[in-house]
């Protein structure tokens, strides 16, 4: 028995790269076992929330585009879903698939970014570059339907910022073509490498219980055995209208959520490819929300609104005052739920399992401190 | 100014939301989880400049559904949840840190994102945007905020 006075406190971060951005973690060490883990947050804090209070409904899209900046279409997604039921203003249906499209594509953005990060921190150099390989054709994809790479602000009350045109159909069309051969590629890099089996197979193991106790959703719920997706649950854009399956696990480690991410990578391309099949002709914005008008768009009431974000169940809570600016935004962050339950995961794991685990957790601070 | 009336509703979207004294508020919430809305999605607190407005939005895995719960509170105090959900532990810090509601029973009430000496709580509607306050790290590597009325921006 080891007196509290021979553990150590070990601060990681908040400048280590293993800690995605500005984490930090007080870890009670003992040798090389972390006995207990604190996550210390805010060192992003911007308060958008705030910020969303003083701005129109229509200007505040940039601000859940700076959320989680590796998947910018799928906040803004998130944020229209309610801010459209509040205002009373919807999207034509064409302009629906391309959002579908969009978030589809920003979902296999972010999680190749996770992948590429991933293998930095257990070690890897070979799979970044498959990854950010596959990952320059989506944002090609990107610049050319918004002409920003990563904060695109692409999807606008009532619509998107601008149609389709034929170069970017090719572009997914190829893009959906290519894709799966490399998804093996890179997935071929991680499970056929031993150290990576050993290193990820039965760490931080998840109880289902917990899981749900702590809020824990996308993932790593999915990894714990609960089959909860908002796209199935509640489905949201065109997602009713696709043929896919949520992937799930019940051994909740490591391994799990890696697998189940893989597999939610396939999912997607596989939604793509019925979306530009199905891409229908028509408007892509609601003329009710044309430029001139969209500033004078008034909101009452109140709307929570969720939909899944790469990270997990994304939620926006809008409540209106019958004004042009909303009342009060409230945005439920999936990361900051999945880093809450690091005080469980971290409790009695060596030191370098804590990275691998903290890894697989995948969290974007734009996100949990807003 | 409209008294507040315990009952049931149907919101916007046709979720049900629940209206209930503070009072009543952890036992309608436990008796909900015991029905099977296991997962609490959201807290959020609304300042209504009377008063402060608090939502919980609770979701079931078996029925695919989800309701509100919504109380409100004269002083700035609500009973704490963190007994039923521990996932209540942060989202009542976050709401405490920028809302400024007192969660009565909390095991460890501190602010999330801004340092312990922030003066005033940013989400609550008289607050003054004026004031500029600024953070800083001392030796021990503790966050805190110095203070500093002026014009701001």
């Amino acid at each position: 028995m080891v007196a509290m006075s021979d553990w150590v406190e070990l601060n990681i971060g908040p400048h280590h790269p293993s800690t995605h951005g500005v984490l930090r973690l007080k870890a009670r060490v003992e040798g090389e076992m972390v006995r207990e883990v604190e996550p210390v947050i805010g060192y992003l804090h911007r308060n958008a929330e705030k910020l969303c209070e003083n701005t129109f409904f229509c200007d505040n899209i940039i601000y859940f585009d700076r959320m989680d900046y590796v998947g910018a279409p799928g906040m803004e997604v998130g944020y229209l879903e309610a801010a459209e039921k509040l205002l009373g203003v919807f999207p034509p249906e064409r302009a629906v698939w391309i959002r579908t499209i969009m978030a589809e594509l920003s979902r296999i953005a972010s999680h190749l970014i996770w992948l590429a990060a991933f293998g930095l921190e257990l070690g890897m150099l070979t799979p970044f570059f498959y990854c950010f390989d596959l990952r320059e054709s989506i944002l090609t994809i990107f610049v050319e339907a918004s002409g920003s790479r990563l904060l695109t602000n692409y999807c606008s009350i009532g619509g998107v910022y601008q149609d389709f045109n034929e170069k970017i159909t090719d572009e997914v069309e190829k893009f959906v073509q290519d894709a799966p051969k490399k998804v093996e590629e890179i997935n071929s890099l991680f499970i056929k490498n031993d150290i990576f089996i050993s290193r990820n197979k039965g760490i931080g193991v998840l109880d289902k219980n917990v899981a749900i106790e702590y809020g824990v959703t996308g993932h790593m719920l999915r990894a714990s055995g609960v089959e909860y997706d908002v796209r199935k649950a509640e489905p949201y854009l065109a997602y009713s209208k696709v043929n896919f399956e949520i992937p799930t696990s019940t051994k909740g480690d490591n391994l799990a959520r890696y697998l189940v991410r893989i597999e939610e990578i396939r999912q997607s391309i596989k939604i793509i490819s019925q979306s530009i099949k199905k891409l229908p002709e028509g408007p892509f914005f609601n003329p009710k929300a044309k430029k001139s008008m969209m500033i004078r768009l008034r909101g009452d009431g109140e709307v929570y609104a969720r939909t899944e974000s790469s990270k997990g169940e994304f939620g926006v809570y809008i409540v209106g005052d019958g004004g042009v600016k909303p009342y009060r935004v409230r945005v439920r962050s999936p990361s900051l739920r999945n880093l809450s339950v690091m005080r469980e995961l971290g409790r009695n794991v060596m030191i370098a399992d804590l990275v691998s685990i903290l890894g697989t957790t995948d969290l974007v601070f734009g996100e949990i401190d807003r | 100014m409209m008294e507040f009336q315990p009952g049931e509703e149907r919101g916007k979207d046709g979720r049900r939301i629940i209206k209930v004294r503070k009072e009543d508020l952890v036992s309608t919430l436990s008796k909900l989880k015991s029905e099977g809305y296991i997962h609490l999605s959201l807290i959020t607190g609304v300042d209504r400049k009377d008063f402060i407005e608090v939502v919980y939005h609770l979701h079931s895995f078996e029925r695919n559904e989800y309701i509100s719960v919504k109380t409100v509170t004269y002083n700035s105090e609500v009973p704490s949840v963190t007994s039923l959900w521990k996932s209540a532990d942060w989202e009542e810090r976050e709401e405490y840190d920028l809302v400024g509601i007192r969660f009565i029973g909390h095991p460890n009430l501190k602010r999330l994102f801004l340092p312990e000496n922030w003066v005033g709580h940013p989400l609550r509607k008289d607050y003054d945007l004026k004031n500029v306050q600024y953070i800083n790290v001392d030796e021990e590597g503790e966050d805190y905020a110095t203070f500093d009325p002026g014009d701001g921006w």
